[in-house]
């Protein structure tokens, strides 16, 4: 049985690329007729972008010599509390020991496996100025989306470009020209 | 192990701030036009930028490149980009659409002033031009184009 997407999920995977070419256009013809879920789109964004800056702060400040210190140090107590007793030394906790010291040393490489995964995705997850994002259908050309001429008198025109795309022009009357 | 740690560590403190960088900026070329309607030619350079062939433009019976910078556009952060008539053209990287277009702020105006264009907000596929025009500059026309990401696709 499909689940019905509520309109909150369906802008999220819009703005994560996700929403398949039939979703995505239906949205795209909402996003014309709502500023609201325009709005809520570019709060999506913003969320995103202070996410990057937090995370690019965060690799900036990030002492991993100190981290690397506290490691070591953490592991050394764990080995110390684990040293075998007299007792110990039966073959059955040898192998034990081996087996915790690699369960120490596999879970620090998972852990750091982890962590470098969790910078990886970090790093390469789409940024709002990335155009790695699907496309439905390639939109070509450019066109104003807000123009404001001042004191002066101007006029938006669409050329058409090589391949019948529209081209912006805004033409603004030099006020310059007036004065003289 | 300690030192593959580090490694690992690095690497991916690398990527993260070579991807964070280089995710937020992105090409594009400003090339500024002189146009006038006395016989001149047009610059070969313009030979790609058809829509220069058509009206508004094909009253101007001469066109010449007077420059080509290519500029980086950080999203956020203006980049200013000066006018042979002494205005600066800033441009501005306001966002990437989902579907990899760019919305374009872009302001022509003197140092400290706003003498001509005050605001003006663009949607752009990669590698097509907008263009304003309209300055007087010596006897004729300056005709600004701008086109983000140049090579994702030639000149249109």
């Amino acid at each position: 049985m499909e689940s019905v997407k509520t309109d909150e999920e369906r802008l999220q995977m819009f703005f994560d690329g996700e929403l398949d070419p039939e979703e995505e256009a239906a949205l795209r013809r909402d996003l014309e007729r709502s500023p609201e879920k325009v709005a809520e789109l570019e709060e999506l964004e913003r969320l995103r972008s202070a996410m990057q800056e937090g995370a690019r702060r965060w690799s900036g400040t990030l002492d991993s010599e100190a981290l690397f210190a506290r490691i070591e140090a953490d592991l050394r107590e764990e080995q110390e509390l684990s040293r075998p007793t007299a007792e110990s030394f039966a073959p059955r906790l040898r192998v034990f020991r081996g087996g915790a010291g690699r369960r120490v040393w596999g879970g620090l490489a998972a852990g750091l496996a982890a962590a470098a995964a969790a910078l990886i995705v970090i790093a390469i997850w789409p940024d709002p100025i990335e155009p790695a994002q699907p496309s439905i259908a390639e939109v070509r050309g450019s066109e104003v989306v807000e123009v404001d001429f001042g004191p002066n008198t101007g006029t938006v025109f669409e050329v058409e470009g090589r391949a019948g795309e529209p081209v912006a022009v805004i033409w603004i009357s030099d006020e310059e020209v007036g004065r003289r | 192990m300690r030192s593959l740690a580090r490694w690992t560590v690095w690497v991916a403190m690398s990527l993260l701030v070579s991807a964070s960088a280089a995710a937020q900026t992105v090409p594009a070329e400003v090339i500024v036009i002189l146009a006038k309607e006395e016989a001149g030619g047009i610059d070969p350079q313009l030979k790609k930028l058809t829509a220069l062939s058509r009206p508004p433009f094909n009253s101007f019976r001469s066109m010449r490149v007077v420059s080509r910078p290519r500029v980086k556009l950080t999203k956020g952060r203006d980049t200013l980009v000066p006018l042979p008539n002494g205005r600066r053209l800033k441009l501005t990287l306001m966002r990437v659409m989902p579907n990899g277009r760019y919305r374009v702020k872009a302001s022509i105006n003197r140092p400290q002033k706003a003498d001509y264009l005050p605001l003006l907000q663009v949607v752009a596929s990669p590698g097509d031009p907008f263009f304003v025009a309209g300055q007087a500059y010596k006897g004729g026309t300056l005709v600004v184009g701008v086109t983000v990401d140049p090579k994702k696709r030639g000149n249109r």
